[in-house]
């Protein structure tokens, strides 16, 4: 057996000056291959938003939906794309609070992919509806008739949790931005310096204004964690409320947030090997951080496949007629390939993960991320589609696949959050440049008390009592404690 | 709602005077156009009548005319249109009750693709013209100044009752013609031709209500037979608790009526006389006969012992055996016989069968009641059958004729190609079409004359089967004539009587003479001294009359019919018999053009928008096919191709392809769709009437390479364990019974 | 909004209805279907059509289960059957069952369908926003919804004469379903009311009951005694609540019961059991 590679979560050599520039320099003017990609994006979502005029005037016909089937991809889609940005609160609000140190790199477009899954998500419950122009009587305003929307209905519970997860994430985001709004700012010149001027809201880095961010972004981090639990168990009591065999679920909220968090980081890890390879992101996103997303990432599968087959316990000695015979449908009718597809892709694909080869292979690791959003995505699929195919009343059973209108506006989805990213990753830092600073230099103090404490036990062992202390390098105080373990 | 009736005249003043009552009647739903900007003619509600309420429905009486049962009808008129059809709860026919095509009737009237003005052939094409024209050319041909010989004159009509029988009449005997075909594919004339001469009445009284055990061969009286709501009614009784009546229906495709059977029983086609026959020896041998038996009697009836008759009709022994008790316990029985039956080789010998077994187990006068038929006998219903057709095809292939009426038939759609009836009828001279719609056979005509539907038109019917006394149900306009060049039915004919006769100067339309006729009918049947304007009044108000009538009385003549040859189908593994069945809704095609008919799912199978073919499972796997596969049925005589439908409700050696698809023409919701299986049908005659047997043609199925989708409603064809319709045995009701 | 009203009416809710109810109710319609003489013929499901401006849909749409058929009969084969059907298809009449405990009202996201004074479940076609959480909670799935403007082409000219004005024309987007024919009972109401009098037992009839041949469908009010329907309900022992009725049938001639009751919610249908002879 080869030891573990034992390599560094991050040079700790590495110069401040050369984070600035690194970052920086992927923000500098986009070269061929991000033109080719936002080209590409564009024109995913032109197709979406030709798809959605002609189904907003034609009607939710064009979408194949019917009698039963009255929710198809639009609505699946909507819970993919809200599970997908659990991912950047899990890293980072969770991980900060627990002080997991090799988020540090990551976590930024994280919490970009966060927001702008969001405001994709956003979109779906609007594109649904039958009369999408009406959307806003869901919202609770004052209206000259005098009527509220229905406070008991878990779509309204989804509007209010949607747009608090998405102000607060994205509040978040530009929260923890704002130090490297100032780093920009001052080495960008031109519209950009004026920009990143007001976004940076004077920050000077003094110690009173440090003291101050921190202070602020754990408590925005704190207050996050539940926010996100609780918007995702929201919207699984879309189905979990009603009655639906399938649907009526009581592990659904929970379920519903590990698969969130599991396709949340498989996204992660796609869009780490993109960034990685892009931007030449190599010193910042080490394989060591790379194997440690990997290993979340299989926790998480671990914990998502458990829920996923305690479901399907439940369901089998729990003798409900209805919902047993849907299982079975699942697995053995129409929907059948799907079925094993998501198995296979959410169960036994992860464990691809637990191989350090696999792990540290770029291109492997692409295709096992892309394997498990597709398995993921298939699973929410799975979710809505069967239950309605195969209800109670058996002479509205129906199998349905979507027709063209509906992939072109879930395909174009994709296009706009592409869109949406890759905006971003020019016009802001996708690498959060204080805090891999921060990164280096807990890993040097680190370093240097080990190499103290190591020198101390043998100077011990000497019986040395010389000059303790404040000997050596000076130590500055940290302002947070030291974590716990680093690496492995 | 206010449920008042109002004569004509008071009609029309409620609607406004003469032509802007058209003005509102040609009305749109409001739009968003204002008064000022003077588009919209507004016709103030200044001064409406007192009974009329904006908003509040006015209910007039009429009668149905979508089959020949002749319900009564109350249209819900507003604003002066009708909306909806209910029954007339005053009509003996069905007290207060429509079916499905009786409800499709405003769909029929607002059709979008009435024939609006006359059209005329000229150069090959058929073009509009004015009634000026029209009137011409037809007086041309048919007119005082015509020189028509009468023998080269005819008329095919559709069954005909009431006074448009008597001026059809008039107009023949004026025109020395004898040629008048009453032409239906739909009709009960073998029942008709068996009860007349085995119980002295051509229509018996069916009380289904009263039966203990009815056995039905064939017969669909709760979709298509004879009068179906009717029986509807009765039915309810014959299922209430008082009576669990027990019905055993016995036919090879499953119809409605088999939907509803305690027992439903595919024997062979063509054997359900036999089987009759079995059960009646059966019966007779157990001394379970309510008549007595002549010896000779006694004796034909032995060949038909229960062995040999389960052999030929392929039902085990044991259930014959159990049906024959059901007659015998759960008396009164009653035996019915309809179209499979009727419309087949041997239909007469086989209905006799039926009879026989009837007065035998001692129906006839408690479960066949004589009718009562309607004392004028200028108005009782002739009734439509297909010797007619035949009789008239036949004509056209000698070249009889040089003028065809055709009015309320199109059997350019219903004759089987084997007639070769198109090219005759094309090679008529003269072809006059009185028509609404442009179906195959007004395609054709040389004279379009376009008709008011039965909500514009006055008429009276006389039905065919009546029930407790004789009706005469009366039709009125139950809105203004939507299309100001369209003329009413008995208008027409009666200008043309006018040509030859003084009788008719006086009447302006038939309006008028329905007036004189019906106030001239005897006592009898009007009552003492009717007062001119109560008596129509009361006649509009009520929407029919019942009276006395003649009752007939019933004799009962035992004799064994005699068949030919055990008609049974030997089929190899393409050879199907082909069982082109009517049912309620599409019935023969004719309301192939109305959307709500198309969009109702058939009651069996629940097939919609298109025709299909019935095969066994059994049947299915033989040749490989599978829901939705196009396959090509070819008779002798022509082919047809239509998607597979596959369900348990039919022998393995039979074809089931519904009636009423296959239009080419007939309008949007007709044209194009499905197949008509009338076409392929062979010219095989039942022997002792000459009726077209139209179950009596043999195909051969052979698979195409086409799929379509089979568009039915219903996702499951099982439950699927839910418990949505509990069945409850009768016999542990039974054990119950009479306790508490 | 205060305290006191949640915590006082926070018991009445889920009361059944002989212990008073969550609601006062003038009236509480319902309904028996009596499943030994339906024929299945259909004549119920078009004069639902005529009555309530139902569009055709169309072969295409039609196939894709895009219909709107707000009463539909049900025909189910039994599963027993070896080679042929011998006892016959069974029909059912199914339309909104309008339940007590009605699973659609609680997920519509805008309150569009709400429980009315009357028993009935209400659909507002102006505050539906189509968002169909509603179908996909009705355990039934008798609601129906307008997947395109089917009015562009159901109702070429002259057709839309034929439209009742009682009710409106149903655009794209919206939910509908079957209503208990409510302008017929607002009718009925109006009409008792101008006559100062109390609704009758027959005042009100459903284009569906009224229709029936066989007289398969009785409808009226269960709060009046001696209505046929409140007979009906009584003779075979089936209780408005959303409970599953534990009433054991000792009798076999009592044959209500209500469809999906295990599911607690209290449709206002009760339907009768068909009897047939088995011993055949």
């Amino acid at each position: 057996m080869t030891p573990p590679i034992q390599d560094k979560m991050i040079d700790e050599n590495l110069k401040w000056s050369r984070i600035n520039e690194d970052v920086l320099r992927s923000m500098e003017n986009p070269r061929r291959a991000y033109w080719i990609t936002f080209a590409v994006c564009l024109a995913m979502f032109a197709v979406a938003i030709a798809a959605e005029i002609y189904q907003y005037r034609t009607g939710m016909g064009v979408a194949g939906l019917s009698n039963p089937h009255m929710w198809d991809m639009y609505i699946a889609t909507f819970v993919f794309w809200i599970g997908m940005s659990h991912a950047g609160t899990l890293l980072s609000a969770i991980l900060h609070i627990i002080h997991a140190q090799w988020r540090k790199p990551i976590y930024r477009f994280a919490e970009a992919m966060t927001t702008f899954s969001l405001m994709t998500a956003g979109f779906f419950p609007m594109i649904h509806l039958g009369r999408v122009w009406n959307f806003y009587w869901v919202l609770p305003y004052v209206s000259d008739r005098g009527i509220w929307p229905n406070f008991r209905s878990p779509l309204v519970w989804d509007a209010f949790a949607i747009s608090t997860y998405l102000s607060a994430s994205a509040l978040f985001l530009f929260i923890g931005l704002i130090p490297d709004m100032a780093i920009a700012r001052d080495h960008t010149r031109g519209w950009k310096r004026k920009l990143y001027g007001v976004l940076s809201l004077g920050w000077r880095g003094d110690d009173r204004q440090w003291r101050n961010f921190r202070k602020t972004y754990m408590i925005m981090a704190c207050f996050l964690i539940p926010l996100a639990i609780s918007v995702h168990s929201i919207v699984s009591s879309d189905f979990a409320m009603s009655l639906m065999p399938g649907w009526h679920v009581t592990t659904f909220p929970p379920y519903f947030v590990a698969g969130a968090l599991y396709s949340g980081c498989a996204a992660i890890m796609t869009l780490f090997i993109a960034l990685r390879y892009f931007f030449r992101f190599e010193e910042y996103m080490t394989l060591n951080i790379m194997e440690k997303t990997c290993k979340l990432t299989f926790a998480i599968a671990m914990v998502w496949s458990y829920l996923n087959l305690i479901e399907f316990a439940a369901t089998w000695y729990g003798h409900n007629p209805y919902d047993k015979e849907l299982l079975i449908d699942k697995a053995t009718g129409p929907y059948a390939g799907l079925f094993w597809l998501m198995i296979f892709c959410g169960v036994i694909a992860p464990f691809g993960l637990c191989f350090e080869k696999l792990r540290r292979n770029m291109p492997a690791m692409l295709v096992m991320s892309v394997v498990l959003q597709l398995g993921m995505y298939v699973e929410r699929w799975m979710i809505v589609a069967p239950t309605l195919s195969m209800a109670h009343n058996p002479h509205q059973w129906q199998t349905l696949w979507g027709p063209i209108v509906e992939w072109s506006i879930v395909f174009g989805s994709f296009g706009w959050f592409g869109l949406l990213f890759l905006v971003f990753v020019k016009l802001f830092p996708s690498v959060s440049m204080y805090e891999v600073k921060e990164l280096t230099f807990h890993l040097k103090h680190e370093i240097e008390e080990e190499a103290h404490a190591a020198k101390h036990a043998q100077g011990e062992a000497h019986g040395h009592h010389g000059t303790q202390g404040g000997g050596g390098v000076p130590v500055m105080a940290p302002a947070a404690p030291r974590s716990g373990k680093e690496g492995s | 709602m206010s449920s008042v009736k109002l004569d004509r005249r008071q009609f029309l003043k409620m609607l406004g005077v003469g032509g802007a009552g058209t003005a509102l009647a040609g009305c749109d739903l409001p739009t968003t156009i204002t008064l000022e900007e003077g588009k919209e003619e507004v016709v103030s509600y200044l001064l409406p009548e007192e009974y009329v309420i904006p908003g509040v429905g006015v209910y007039f009486a009429s009668t149905c005319t979508q089959c020949n049962a002749g319900c009564g009808i109350h249209g819900r008129v507003r604003e002066g249109r009708v909306l909806k059809i209910e029954g007339n709860p005053d009509s003996p026919v069905n007290t207060g009750k429509t079916c499905m095509m009786g409800q499709a009737g405003v769909q029929t009237h607002f059709n979008p693709d009435r024939i609006t003005a006359p059209m005329m052939r000229k150069s090959g094409r058929l073009q509009t013209v004015t009634w000026d024209e029209a009137t011409a050319e037809l007086n041309k041909h048919v007119g005082a100044q015509s020189n028509l010989n009468g023998g080269r004159f005819a008329w095919v009509t559709g069954s005909v009752s009431g006074h448009q029988s008597v001026l059809i009449n008039e107009l023949m005997a004026q025109l020395g013609s004898t040629n008048h075909y009453a032409h239906e594919v739909v009709n009960a004339s073998v029942w008709s031709a068996v009860c007349q001469d085995m119980l002295g009445d051509a229509m018996p009284r069916l009380r289904i209500d009263k039966a203990g055990t009815i056995l039905s061969l064939g017969a669909d009286f709760l979709g298509t037979w004879i009068s179906p709501v009717h029986f509807a009614r009765e039915y309810a009784k014959f299922r209430s608790p008082a009576k669990r009546g027990v019905l055993v229906q016995v036919e090879t495709k499953m119809t409605l009526t088999g939907g509803n059977a305690d027992l439903w029983v595919p024997a062979r086609a063509g054997t359900e006389g036999i089987l009759a026959l079995g059960i009646a020896n059966f019966m007779v041998d157990r001394g379970w006969n309510k008549v007595e038996i002549p010896a000779a009697v006694r004796a034909e009836l032995a060949e038909y012992k229960i062995e040999k008759v389960a052999e030929l009709t392929g039902v085990a022994g044991s259930k014959i055996q159990r049906i024959a008790s059901l007659l015998s316990e759960r008396a009164p029985g009653l035996v019915l016989a309809g179209a499979p039956v009727e419309s087949s080789e041997q239909g007469y010998a086989s209905v006799s069968a039926a009879m026989l077994l009837n007065i035998i187990i001692g129906a006839v006068g408690t479960t066949i009641e004589p009718a009562t038929r309607f004392s004028e006998k200028a108005l009782q219903a002739k009734a439509g059958d297909t010797k007619s057709l035949l009789a008239f095809a036949k004509g056209l292939q000698e070249k009889r004729f040089d003028v065809v009426f055709i009015s309320g038939a199109n059997p350019v759609y219903t004759a089987p190609d084997a007639l070769k009836l198109v090219d005759g009828f094309e090679s008529v001279p003269f072809k006059v079409v009185f028509s609404q719609f442009p179906d195959e056979t007004t395609q054709k005509a040389d004279l379009v004359l376009p008709m008011y539907s039965a909500m514009e038109d006055w008429a009276t019917h006389v039905p065919a089967y009546q029930t407790d006394g004789a009706v005469l149900s009366v039709q009125q306009p139950l809105m203004e004539p939507l299309y100001k060049d369209t003329k009413g039915f008995g208008d027409v004919v009666i200008a043309l009587l006018k040509q030859r006769s003084k009788n008719y100067e006086q009447f302006p339309d038939y309006y008028a003479y329905l007036q004189t006729a019906m106030m001239n009918l005897p006592e009898a049947v009007t009552g003492p001294k009717p007062v001119k304007k109560e008596f129509w009044n009361g006649l509009l108000q009520k929407g029919l009359m019942v009276t006395k009538g003649d009752r007939a009385t019933l004799s009962a003549k035992l004799s064994v019919p005699v068949f030919a040859h055990a008609a049974h189908h030997e089929g190899g593994h393409d050879d199907f018999m082909l069982v082109p069945s009517a049912r309620m809704g599409m019935f023969d095609g004719r309301h192939a053009n109305v959307p709500w008919i198309q969009e109702a799912p058939d009651q069996i199978t629940k097939v919609v928008w298109d025709s299909w073919a019935e095969l066994h499972p059994e049947a299915a796997a033989k040749l490989g096919v599978a829901n939705g596969d196009l396959i090509r049925i070819a008779s002798e005589h022509g082919s047809i191709e239509t998607q597979v439908f596959i369900h348990k409700g039919i022998r393995p050696d039979v074809i089931g392809v519904p009636l009423g698809q296959g239009h080419e023409e007939y309008g949007r919701y007709a044209k194009g769709r499905g197949a008509n299986p009338l076409k392929i049908l062979n010219p095989v005659l039942e022997q002792k009437t000459g009726e077209l047997a139209m179950y009596a043609t043999k195909v051969k199925v052979s698979k195409t390479r086409k799929t379509v989708k089979l568009v039915k409603m219903g996702g499951s064809d099982t439950q699927a364990g839910r418990q949505f319709v509990l069945t409850v045995s009768a016999d542990k009701l039974r054990r119950t019974e009479g306790e508490g | 909004m205060s305290f006191k009203n949640v915590l006082e009416n926070f018991s009445n809710f889920r009361k059944d209805a002989e212990h008073g109810g969550h609601h006062t109710y003038e009236h509480r319609w319902g309904m028996a279907v009596d499943l030994n003489l339906c024929i299945g013929c259909n004549a119920c499901s078009t004069a639902c059509y005529a009555e309530n401006n139902l569009p055709v849909v169309g072969k295409e749409r039609f196939a894709k289960n895009q219909a709107i058929h707000w009463m539909r009969i049900e025909r189910y084969w039994d599963p027993k059957d070896e080679m042929y059907p011998e006892q016959g298809a069974s029909f059912l009449p199914m339309m909104c069952q309008q339940c007590g405990a009605a699973t659609c009202e609680p997920v519509c996201p805008v309150a569009a369908t709400y429980h009315t004074p009357d028993g009935l479940n209400a659909q507002v076609y102006n505050r539906c926003i189509g968002s169909r959480y509603c179908n996909n909670n009705c355990p039934f799935r008798v609601r129906y919804f307008n997947f395109y403007s089917y009015y562009e082409s159901a109702w070429p000219e002259p057709l839309q004469m034929q439209l009742n004005p009682d009710l409106s024309v149903r655009d794209k987007g919206v939910m509908e379903k079957c209503t208990f024919c409510v302008q017929r009972i607002r009718a009925g109401k109006d009409k008792a009311k101008m006559e100062d009098r109390k609704v009758l037992d027959g005042d009100v009839q459903t284009a569906c009951q009224q229709v029936c041949p066989t007289g398969a469908i009785v409808f009226g009010d269960t709060l009046l005694p001696d209505s046929k329907v409140s007979q009906l309900w009584k003779a075979h022992q089936v209780k408005r609540g959303p409970f599953t009725q534990k009433t054991p049938k000792d009798d076999a001639d009592i044959r209500g019961y209500r469809i999906f009751d295990e599911l607690n919610v209290d449709p206002s249908v009760m339907y009768l059991e068909r009897v047939r002879e088995t011993e055949v």
